[in-house]
């Protein structure tokens, strides 16, 4: 009994990683239509420089905002100078050169910090165990759900109650009509591109004592939000909630009773989600 | 291409087609002077091992073939169809581990049995990959064979008993290249191996080039350029990307058999998405929906890296720099270049 109380809470915080970097893909591709490859690398981005601000002596929690804004700056630098170049041209330009910004920050990574796995320190508090109806569980990965449900509250605020983020909703439906409003839309791309980035450094950070940093790490990453995105629909919050929660159960599992294997089974149970509903769980994707 | 009676071969029933590819105008004397600079290419190529004995370029030379065949291949897919995928290396692993494992456990000495093996087993695999990835739009798509080339990386990586995981498949043995009762010799010696891969290149390409030109190759177009309205006039889109995706798969296939029979080994690293993006690298850089844009941009990319990777270690971070620019500054390659010088005499005519 035990062992599967284990099991669902290390789904939910798996489940729970996999959705904030799903949901900064989506918004980015709801919004200025750029399926941005190279998110896995800002999400390996953001646990690097959380792991840099950590061994040069500050708090955890200060990296945990202090590393998404830096991610953000990064994006925006990168908004500025190459993504917005593709905006007229066909959707196959803009996924290559995302992919080759994908190594050119790969390499990055490895050429300023080198190729050894590292570790973030955490604080003395949050090494201990809790016991959680009966079972021992480390302290960090409940605070990593809850600061994984404070951020997805946020968001949900966020893009629900305020002026901004109803701008950026109703851009996702009609971008032209939302420009005759005389609102900008090159703020909106860039906006949406910036949070997208802060999104997927909040989860290279949170995934930093998680799981190990390494150059690679965002590939993997990358490939598991795609899944959640594919299985969820595309531009759809509920069905991307329920597909990282079912995507970190099955991975979870499959590692637990087969280990090696895992990643084929989901792979496999996108394939024949996708084969039986093209357009996803929910149905309410748009792909094209 | 084929230079003997042109008019014959070619005859087309679609006399009007897409411009701006090189092949399609039906000039006579245009048909003549590609078919010679083809011939007047696959001479040099022919004649090099023989000018230039040194072992290290006639395998050089032998791996940008058979990495030009597996780039072709993916602008069948790219730049004919357009639709994108990422891992298209993940078929040219699978027709090498097939052929190798073949090669290994049941025959060590039949050439052509094994690329019988290798070609029909990734078929069966591409099949119903392809199958589903058609139903998908193309962004969908794109996702997808990045999906299941991870798929067939982790099984490749992790299936140790089968595979030999991390080291890869070793001590391939390498067969006798026979032709038509005609023994040429070990597939192990580089000018035997390299004179095979310029005979089966050659003919990949051609068949390539006649079926990409062909009232097949026009819908594909079609579909590439408009996929709703391909589908208003009773086009079977979804038939016709599968068809295309298996074309291309059984293309890198070959390549693949080729591969296992020019190294006598295959890793997982082959199979990786970083191989993957080299190869839409090298469409990228030759162009794309040329056919012998690939090819050279493979022959260029393949000298590059052997020339950067004895200078730095750093090569991930200069392929990504290289592509950024690529598709920023460059979007058409090495062939729109050549488009782009012959317009002026184009307007003249």
């Amino acid at each position: 009994m035990t062992t599967y109380i284990e099991i669902a809470l290390n789904s939910l915080v798996l489940g729970g990683v996999f959705l904030i970097v799903a949901i900064g893909l989506n918004i980015v591709y709801g919004l200025s239509r750029v399926m941005n490859l190279a998110h896995g690398s800002l999400y390996t981005l953001g646990a690097y420089f959380g792991f840099t601000l950590v061994a040069s002596g500050v708090n955890f929690f200060m990296a945990l905002i202090l590393a998404p804004i830096l991610v953000g700056v990064a994006g925006l630098m990168i908004e500025r100078t190459v993504i917005s170049l593709m905006r007229k041209r066909s959707m196959v330009y803009t996924l290559i050169l995302t992919y080759g910004l994908m190594f050119f920050l790969d390499g990055l990574v490895r050429y300023i910090w080198g190729n050894e796995t590292r570790f973030i320190e955490l604080p003395g508090f949050m090494k201990r165990t809790i016991s959680v109806a009966g079972v021992n569980y480390p302290v960090f990965r409940l605070i990593i759900l809850f600061i994984i449900a404070a951020v997805m509250a946020g968001l949900m605020l966020l893009l629900g109650k305020t002026k901004t983020g109803i701008t950026r909703r109703a851009a996702s439906q009609i971008p032209e009509m939302v420009s005759c409003l005389g609102i900008s839309m090159t703020w909106v791309h860039i906006g949406a591109f910036v949070l997208g980035c802060v999104l997927a450094g909040i989860a290279g950070v949170v995934a930093g004592p998680l799981f190990t940093v390494y150059p690679t790490m965002g590939h993997q990453m990358l490939l598991s939000s795609f899944v959640v995105i594919v299985i969820g629909g595309l531009g759809s919050l509920r069905g991307a909630v329920m597909a990282a929660l079912l995507i970190g159960l099955v991975q979870n599992l499959a590692e637990f009773f087969i280990t090696d294997l895992a990643m084929v089974i989901v792979y496999m149970m996108m394939a024949v989600i996708l084969a039986i509903m093209p357009r996803g769980l929910l149905g309410e994707g748009r792909f094209e | 291409m084929m230079m003997e009676n042109p008019a014959s071969v070619f005859a087309s029933e679609w006399p009007e087609r897409v411009e701006s590819t090189p092949a399609d105008h039906p000039v006579g004397t245009k048909r003549l002077l590609t078919g010679c600079v083809f011939l007047l290419i696959l001479g040099v190529l022919a004649a090099f091992p023989f000018m230039v004995p040194n072992r290290f370029y006639i395998r050089l030379v032998n791996e940008m073939m058979i990495y030009g065949l597996l780039a072709m291949s993916l602008d069948v897919l790219l730049g004919y169809t357009g639709l994108l995928t990422f891992m298209h290396n993940a078929y040219l692993g699978l027709g090498a581990y097939l052929a190798g494992l073949f090669l290994i456990h049941v025959s060590p000495s039949s050439l052509w049995l094994a690329f019988l093996a290798g070609i029909l087993c990734t078929s069966l695999i591409a099949l119903p990959v392809g199958w589903v990835q058609v139903r998908t739009g193309g962004l969908a798509f794109a996702l997808l064979t990045l999906a299941f080339g991870m798929m067939f990386f982790t099984i490749a990586w992790k299936w140790y008993a089968m595979t030999g995981g991390d080291d890869g498949l070793m001590g391939v043995p390498h067969p006798d290249i026979t032709l038509f009762g005609w023994v040429l010799g070990s597939s192990g010696r580089p000018l035997e191996m390299y004179l095979f891969t310029l005979f089966i290149v050659s003919i990949c390409f051609l068949l390539t080039w006649r079926i990409m030109h062909s009232p097949f190759g026009a819908v594909l177009e079609a579909i590439r350029e408009n996929e709703e309205r391909a589908a208003f006039i009773g086009i079977n889109v979804r038939r016709y990307k599968l068809m295309g995706w298996m074309f291309a798969c059984i293309l890198a296939s070959i390549s693949g058999v080729l591969f296992i029979l020019f190294r006598g080994y295959i890793g997982p690293t082959t199979m990786t998405a970083f191989s993957g993006a080299v190869i839409l690298m090298m469409v990228l850089l030759g162009g794309m929906g040329s056919l012998w844009g690939p090819m050279i941009g493979a022959g260029i990319f393949i000298y590059l890296q052997d020339y950067i990777s004895t200078k730095t270690e750093h090569w991930e971070l200069f392929l990504g720099l290289v592509v950024i620019l690529l598709v920023v500054f460059m979007p058409r390659g090495v062939a729109g270049l050549t488009e782009f010088l012959r317009r002026p005499e184009r307007e003249s005519r």
